[in-house]
């Protein structure tokens, strides 16, 4: 029998959408989502559901869509999911469930992600939420970050009677989701309606409290019978190499949070600036470094190279991006390595000194390794640099808490309940791993549920 | 919370001085923090050092300088700021140093200059001298908003020496490390003026701690914007600073990166002001 093939996403024209930050994917519509469910093989033992960190039910979620039950489709991926509109479009899906599908070996796997955004967004034009009345049960639980982890670990807690309060540093909630991926991955409408769930079911959200700063640790020791500290890995990580100190060198972060939280793209409407030149240079190939490309592409950059120094095939972004940002320009420059910048006697950046790689062995990842070749190297001229190297746990809390145990490199340290060397305190998300994903970190924000549920009731 | 501003008054032509209800930030405020203030919804987040904090207000100096500066130089006691955060920032120690000395020549400074002061002055074993620098007597701040009352020495000087002594901040500094002993010296205020005032102290051999005022995002460490380079490392002057060793700081690298935005600025000023024209 011949394999049909996926029901094509209608996305935005490229040309088009390098020009404003509204979403690529246009969504599928009812009758296409039906059909693209309809392609589900309901497998007697659903390796897709494998595949997937929070457990989704995929398999019936699918089944209830190709019948058109779209309510109840959505209410069963509340079930395990605080935030399918979010996770539908920004999960490593090649990676984890589709990656799974018996269909994948044909290269048509069923698009779960779009299907689990089409059932979200379909129950919030239809306005349904998900009516949990929670029983109280007197507990109290602070969250410190407003990010998956936290999201998923104050509506499972929440769902159990748990008084919860989640604080935040900036002001506006949802970590990464928020200030990190851009409006047309994730538009910024389906972030509030996914938040405005939380406020919903009574999860407490307080903005511009930074815990350690004007929050006290201690108090929230003494106020609350449990704590769960999910701060995120924000801090960018440097080359430390000459030149960094060069005007027109930024971190992925500095250019994001300015883009996506500050929203620079409609200055001088909106107050923060943002400098981005002709020739951008964005070093690294994960998400971020997609992000930060396509950002820049859309802030009106002519030529926009992806600085790599392995191929993209090792790439850690998921495949949709780095063909979305392919199909937008972004020209991949792989296999070197940068050395230095050099910048005018202004201070501004001018150019990048590259150095190129070939592969000798594998790492600890499994990826082959990347060696500079002596003697290779040479210069691209540049006006912007991108460091999108990945980021480090944020030390804002961890030096204001010094008891907190901690590894060298920043992560904080946790039992296998996720609980901290202080009792009752717990912690998650990137804080704790350095950094990973939308999903891993939800499925680490439910599992410390759990456990802070055990401590709450011993 | 509703950040009202409760008084507004000119300090000179340049400066104002503002209290805005903040009685989170007040209640942790220590001498050195900052705040972070975003005026509207679609507003920066911008940094200011905190002079004082009483109740639930704080105090901040402001310069007007550019479009949020000015802006909200238009507002009036009532009005409310959207947001007021912090207090951010790690402080040098209050501790006993002996005669220390703070020196400003800038509205930041001065601020600082004066919450320093007042702390510095309570502990036992300091002994506080602090030098304020203005243009020209039109320049000087009211009495009350000056450190004289929070120092045990108090300096004043302008630069024409219309009123106190002639001349900078550091020329008076420079004085006084040449006529006694001086164990440690705080400044704020002009980046290029501080990287001179570090590089005279060094000279007499005296400690000092300066404020490296760089462009911040969050606020919280995790952009970078703020990075500074002190003996080669990489500090981040909102959550590490934003005091620092004077003289261990790459000087060149801050002046520079602090003028980054310049022409990003100087657009939003024309805009505001074709805004304001408008409404006129
Ligand atoms: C640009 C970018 C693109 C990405 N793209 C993808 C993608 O496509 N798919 C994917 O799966 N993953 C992606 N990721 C990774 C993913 O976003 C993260 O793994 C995930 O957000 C981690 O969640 P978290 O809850 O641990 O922390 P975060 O989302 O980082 O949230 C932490 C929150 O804690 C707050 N905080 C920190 N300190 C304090 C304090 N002292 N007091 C109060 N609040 C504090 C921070 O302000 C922040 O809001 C991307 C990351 C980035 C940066
Ligand atoms: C720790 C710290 C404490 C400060 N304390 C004071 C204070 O007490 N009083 C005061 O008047 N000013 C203070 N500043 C500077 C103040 O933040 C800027 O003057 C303000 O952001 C200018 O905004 P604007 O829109 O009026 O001007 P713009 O036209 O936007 O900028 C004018 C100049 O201000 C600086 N600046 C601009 N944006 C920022 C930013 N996001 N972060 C830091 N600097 C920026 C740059 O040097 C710029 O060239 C402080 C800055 C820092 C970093
Ligand atoms: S302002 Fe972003 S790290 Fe300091």
């Amino acid at each position: 029998m011949a394999i049909q093939e996926r029901i094509p996403m209608r996305e935005q024209d490229p040309e088009v959408r390098i020009t404003n930050f509204l979403s690529v994917p246009l969504g599928y519509s009812a009758e296409e989502a039906v059909a693209e469910a309809k392609r589900c093989l309901q497998c007697k033992v659903p390796l897709c559901e494998t595949g997937c960190p929070v457990r989704m039910d995929i398999k019936d979620i699918i089944n209830l869509i190709a019948d058109e039950k779209f309510e109840e489709a959505f209410l069963l991926s509340k079930k395990d999911n605080a935030v399918p509109a979010m996770t539908g479009r920004v999960c490593p899906q090649e990676d984890q469930c589709e990656g799974k599908c018996v269909l994948d070996k044909t290269g048509q796997p069923i698009n779960i992600g779009k299907l689990f955004a089409f059932v979200a967004d379909w129950a919030r034009d239809n306005e349904l939420m998900d009516e949990t009345t929670p029983q109280e049960n007197g507990k109290k639980v602070a969250i410190v970050g407003s990010g998956p982890a936290s999201i998923t670990c104050a509506v499972d807690l929440r769902k159990l009677g748990c008084h919860v309060t989640i604080f935040e540093a900036l002001h506006m909630a949802g970590g990464v989701l928020q200030y990190g991926i851009p409006a047309f991955r994730l538009p910024r409408d389906v972030v509030d309606y996914e938040l405005s769930y939380l406020e919903k079911i009574g999860v407490d959200i307080q903005l511009n409290q930074v815990v350690g700063q004007n929050v006290d640790f201690e108090e929230l020791k003494k106020d609350y019978d449990a704590i769960y500290l999910a701060t995120g890995a924000g801090a960018p990580r440097f080359l430390n190499c000459e030149g960094e100190k060069l005007k027109g060198v930024y971190s992925a972060n500095e250019f994001l949070i300015r883009v996506n939280l500050m929203k620079a793209y409609k200055f001088p409407s909106w107050d923060t600036p943002i400098f981005c030149g002709n020739k951008v240079g964005v070093i690294g190939c994960g998400n971020v470094a997609m992000d930060s490309a396509r950002c820049a592409k859309r802030l009106g950059a002519k030529e926009v190279y992806i600085l790599y120094r392995r191929t993209k095939q090792c790439a850690p972004a998921r495949a949709e991006e780095i063909h979305h940002a392919e199909e937008e320009g972004i020209i991949f420059k792989e296999m070197i390595s940068p050395c230095r910048m050099l910048g005018n006697e202004d201070g501004w950046v001018t150019g990048i000194e590259m150095v190129k790689t070939e592969f000798k062995g594998t790492d600890k990842s499994g990826r082959p390794r990347p060696v500079n070749i002596e003697g290779s190297e040479f210069i691209m001229e540049v006006d912007t640099i991108i460091n999108a190297l990945g980021t480090t746990p944020n030390r804002l809390f961890l030096s204001n808490v010094p008891e907190l145990e901690t590894h060298s490199w920043g992560g904080i340290k946790v039992d296998d309940n996720f609980m901290t060397n202080i009792p009752g305190v717990f912690a998650g998300g990137d804080a704790l791993s350095g950094g990973s994903t939308v999903i891993e970190a939800m499925g680490n924000g439910r599992d410390a549920a759990e456990s802070i549920n055990k401590y709450l009731n011993k | 919370m509703k950040h009202t501003i409760t008084r507004k008054e000119d300090l000179n032509a340049a400066d104002y001085v503002i209290d805005v209800i903040a009685p989170k930030v007040a209640k942790k405020f220590r001498p050195g923090n900052f705040a972070v203030l975003i005026t509207r919804s679609n507003g920066e987040r911008i940094p200011m050092s905190i002079e004082k904090a009483e109740g639930d207000k704080i105090t901040m100096y402001i310069k007007r300088l550019g479009k949020t500066s000015r802006e909200l130089d238009t507002w009036n006691v009532g009005d409310a700021l959207y947001k007021v955060i912090g207090p951010m920032g790690t402080p040098p120690p209050l501790k006993k140093y002996g005669t220390v000395v703070f020196a400003s020549d800038l509205v930041c400074g001065h601020a600082e200059n004066n919450a320093m002061c007042r702390e510095l002055k309570k502990i036992e074993g300091n002994h506080v001298i602090s030098i304020q620098s203005f243009p020209t007597k039109e320049d000087v701040y009211p009495e009350k908003e000056r450190a004289k009352k929070d120092a045990d020495e108090y300096i004043l000087a302008t630069g024409d020496g219309s009123v106190g002594r002639k001349g900078h901040m550091i020329d008076v500094l420079q004085e006084l490390l040449e006529e006694r002993k001086i164990d440690m010296v705080f400044a704020g205020g002009d980046i290029p003026a501080l990287q001179k005032l570090s590089e005279l102290t060094k000279k007499y051999n005296v400690p000092v701690m300066t404020t490296v005022r760089q462009i911040m995002v969050d606020a919280t460490g995790m952009c970078g914007s703020c990075r500074v380079f002190i003996d080669g490392e990489q500090k981040l002057a909102c959550i590490d600073g934003p005091m620092f060793d004077g003289h261990k700081v790459d000087w060149e690298a801050a002046i520079s990166r602090l003028a980054m935005f310049k022409g990003k600025e100087a657009e939003a000023m024309e805009c505001y002001n074709e805004k304001m024209k408008a409404v006129v």
